[in-house]
């Protein structure tokens, strides 16, 4: 080994113990400021002036309204300079492959642009650019900005012009990945779920199923599981077997955890949609809370069901009274105003629903 | 609670300062996903030092009236608001690339709203132009967009964050009364109450669309929208007047609001719901220590049996969350407390010790308030623990309006403004319901009269 080839290892080792200290140190200097998620690696700005490409355009600068502007933000260099590219495109309706990338570098630094989209979506209609790839697009960058709109909504033109879910369904499973209560994936899969008519597919309920069994007190599964099971109805009652299984199935996550209150919520709600008296739940309801040995409770929300179906039933005030007391006093004092005010209600019965 | 309790004070000093800063110098280059919500930052920022009361100390008449001129430049040339510079073409806007440039509802409601504090008196606003446009912004099925594209075609989502603020927009130019303004139509209310109903959900709160999951967000800003345009339910005991309302099950509505407090305020707390055996007195803090979670014989018994030390909980601090099984974040203290509020039903919840939680826990120390505990404050989460804090009448700072989210200094401005007044009498005079209509405000004392 010659001792050029040494000395070049061994900088090349020291610079990337170097280079290697220098991460660190961005990612410690970004971990201060509030950026959402953590950019993993920069890219280099990019900057159009001495870009060959962009030769032509003359870029159309902000003017920020005098010298009292509200809420003006230190842009950076970069970001001043590709929005006025931006606007210079615009404003001559310019719909061109080299606006297509212009979009994305905007869309990177600010997805919230709402007219950004609006313009790649014509961008990419005008050009008749290959659909499937603009999802191929969209799918790190929807990963990267996880509570924008603008992308969902994007999203949702691109797919609808597609006609076709085909990968949809893993894409989600993707982004739940990284945040399983997402409310806009979930809203996305609801619009796929309708768009593309899968309420009775039994994959869909499966999968629904498998995301509850991860995480019994995901809300957005729950609710998932009724817009499957409810909201494809069209406001028609459900079947008694429909009826039947949904109320085991239930149950079964109840005892699962009895303090959990997704469950319960979507049992009323089952009933409700059944047009059945919560009373059909009263005997389940006491295996966890018998107003006769109250210091044995091992659901506050079967005591709230409980105080309900009392106060239903004739002569039984005194009942609903007390698991109203027992909720205030001693199982959720937290919402000791909410079950007095109940309790005020138990003496006005025109006015407790 | 022992001798480390914090003092659960409000910093009034660092407040200002946090508040002053974000009016004087250039908001951080992170705010820049924001920049698209400049209109929204704005009135956050005139709005705060209102409630802080140091609008008049923060601002010289030439500054004040810089600002003005500010939004006014986020006017369009056909009426409403963009809701920042970015958009603008200057003088090359045309026909043509107009549509690149629309106006936009929240622009719209924020930069009214932010001349309204101002105290601007609205002339120069093309108020005509913005209520008949509203009108295209309604869609068929009765909800609003965000903007209006080639061809009059509504974009933006389909959620009552739109409606709240359409609603509002016909509010603060024209009142609660129904029916024409002169040759302006009204927009189709029945329409949109149907949209918010529809967008109840199973267990009491409002979502984004028909069955989807209910969150505070999506609550509030429907029920505001409803008592904007004065379709909450009637106060019991009232004659039915045969108007189309909503909420359709106001009992269920209100177990759902009192439900989001919760003492789970840190992520570390929730971490093991993805663990389906997770009824610990350690994780599970709504469900609280106080049921007997581990003694419960569960479907796999060994996890849970055994005793679990119990957890010495108290309920110094409590959070609100924006949905079932969420931790405690700041913003929802005020899209639970909003609502309640404008239902009149304030008191079936805690004030106190969500006062703490803000206070003690996401308050921070520069000023400002973090989304959750020991967070960094940003403007939005900053304005809306504060706004809690006004409407829990905080000592110091002014009253607000729940529901504009501006102090009744100057939602009282707006009121006595003479093209308002002339606008609400003409359309009481020619609207057939507006006869012998109460106020919104008489409803809710109504309300409140007759539910204590």
């Amino acid at each position: 080994m010659s001792l050029q080839l040494i000395r070049s290892s061994i900088a090349s080792v020291f610079l990337s113990a170097f280079h290697f200290l220098r991460v660190i140190l961005l990612r410690l200097r970004n971990g201060l400021t509030y950026t959402e998620t953590p950019r993993r690696s920069m890219p280099p700005p990019k900057f159009y002036h001495d870009d060959e490409a962009w030769k032509d355009v003359e870029p159309l600068p902000q003017d920020d309204g005098g010298m009292h502007p509200l809420a003006a933000i230190a842009y950076t260099e970069e970001y001043s300079e590709a929005m006025g590219y931006l606007r210079a495109v615009m404003a001559n309706n310019e719909f061109s492959e080299r606006v297509l990338e212009l979009t994305e570098h905007i869309i990177n630094m600010n997805p919230a642009h709402y007219t950004v989209w609006l313009y790649r979506a014509r961008t990419i209609s005008e050009l008749g650019k290959p659909l499937q790839d603009e999802i191929k697009w969209l799918n790190p960058t929807a990963l990267k900005h996880l509570k924008n709109y603008q992308i969902w909504h994007h999203r949702q033109t691109i797919i609808d012009a597609l006609g076709s879910p085909e990968g949809e369904a893993d894409f989600v499973s993707q982004m739940l990945e990284k945040d399983e209560k997402n409310y806009h994936v979930w809203s996305y899969r609801q619009w796929l779920v309708k768009r593309f008519d899968l309420f009775d597919k039994p994959e869909e309920l499966q999968w629904t199923e498998s995301m509850i069994d991860a995480d019994v007190r995901n809300n957005s599964a729950w609710n998932h599981r009724y817009y499957l099971v409810i909201g494809g109805r069209e406001g028609k009652a459900p079947s008694e077997a429909v009826t039947k299984r949904e109320i085991e199935y239930t149950k079964e996550a109840v005892r699962k955890a009895p303090q959990n209150q997704s469950p319960w919520n979507y049992l009323m709600g089952i009933l409700r949609a059944a047009q059945l008296p919560k009373s059909t739940i009263k005997s389940f309801a006491t295996e966890f809370a018998d107003i006769q040995s109250p210091d044995d409770v091992y659901s506050s929300h079967a005591l709230d069901l409980l105080a309900d179906i009392y106060a239903e039933e004739e002569n039984n005030k005194e009942l609903a009274e007390k698991a109203l007391d027992l909720l205030a006093t001693r199982y959720d004092p937290i919402r000791a105003n909410y079950w007095n005010y109940r309790k005020g209600l138990l003496s006005q019965p025109e006015v407790a629903a | 609670m022992g001798p480390s309790q914090p003092a659960s004070e409000f910093n009034y000093a660092r407040q200002i300062k946090y508040w002053r800063r974000n009016l004087k110098t250039y908001l951080p280059h992170y705010y820049t996903g924001n920049d698209a919500n400049r209109m929204t930052l704005a009135l956050f920022t005139v709005s705060a030092l209102d409630i802080l009361g140091d609008l008049d100390g923060a601002l010289s008449a030439e500054e004040r009236q810089g600002y003005i001129d500010w939004v006014y430049s986020c006017q369009l040339p056909e009426g409403g608001f963009r809701p920042w510079p970015g958009s603008n073409f200057g003088n090359r806007r045309n026909d043509e690339n107009k549509i690149w440039d629309p106006a936009h509802v929240p622009g719209t409601f924020f930069a009214l709203l932010t001349l309204v504090v101002l105290g601007d008196d609205l002339e120069k606003v093309k108020r005509r132009e913005i209520l008949l446009w509203l009108n295209r912004m309604q869609r068929p099925e009765g909800g609003f967009g965000e903007t209006l594209g080639a061809d009059g075609f509504i974009h933006g989502g389909n959620d009552s964050r739109f409606g709240y603020m359409a609603t509002a927009i016909r509010w603060i130019l024209r009142g609660d009364h129904e029916g024409p303004y002169g040759d302006v139509p009204d927009i189709r209310l029945d329409d949109f109450v149907t949209c918010v109903r529809d967008a109840e959900s199973y267990d009491g709160g409002i979502s984004e669309a028909p069955y989807h999951e209910a969150h505070a967000g999506f609550t509030s800003c429907a029920i505001a929208a409803l008592h904007f345009v004065d379709r909450l339910p009637q106060p019991p005991g009232q004659e039915p007047d045969g108007r189309r309302r909503g909420v359709t099950n106001l009992s269920n509505t209100l177990h759902w609001l009192a439900s989001r407090q919760t003492a789970t305020l840190e992520d570390d707390d929730s971490v093991d719901t993805f663990d389906d055996e997770t009824n610990t007195a350690n994780t599970c803090h709504d469900a609280h220590s106080f049921v007997k979670v581990s003694a419960y014989p569960t479907v796999s018994m060994e996890s849970t049996v055994g005793s679990q030390p119990k957890v010495p909980f108290d309920l110094a601090w409590v959070g609100m969350n924006g949905r079932c099984n969420k931790i405690a974040d700041t913003c929802y203290a005020y899209w639970v407390s909003s609502p309640l509020q404008i239902l009149g039903r304030m008191d079936i919840i805690s004030t106190k010790p969500i006062r703490r939680y803000l206070l003690d826990k996401t308050q921070h120390a520069m000023g400002g308030f973090g989304k959750v505990v020991d967070d960094p404050p940003d403007m939005y989460h900053s304005f809306l623990g504060m706004m809690v804090l006004a409407m829990f009448g905080e000592p110091g700072l002014q009253n607000v309006d729940a529901a504009l989210c501006i102090t009744e200094r100057a939602k009282k401005h707006l009121e006595s403004l003479p093209w308002r007044k002339e606008a609400i009498a003409s359309i009481k005079s020619n609207g057939v319901n507006g006869a012998g209509h109460k106020s919104i405000s008489q409803v809710a004392a109504d309300r409140m009269q007759i539910d204590s």
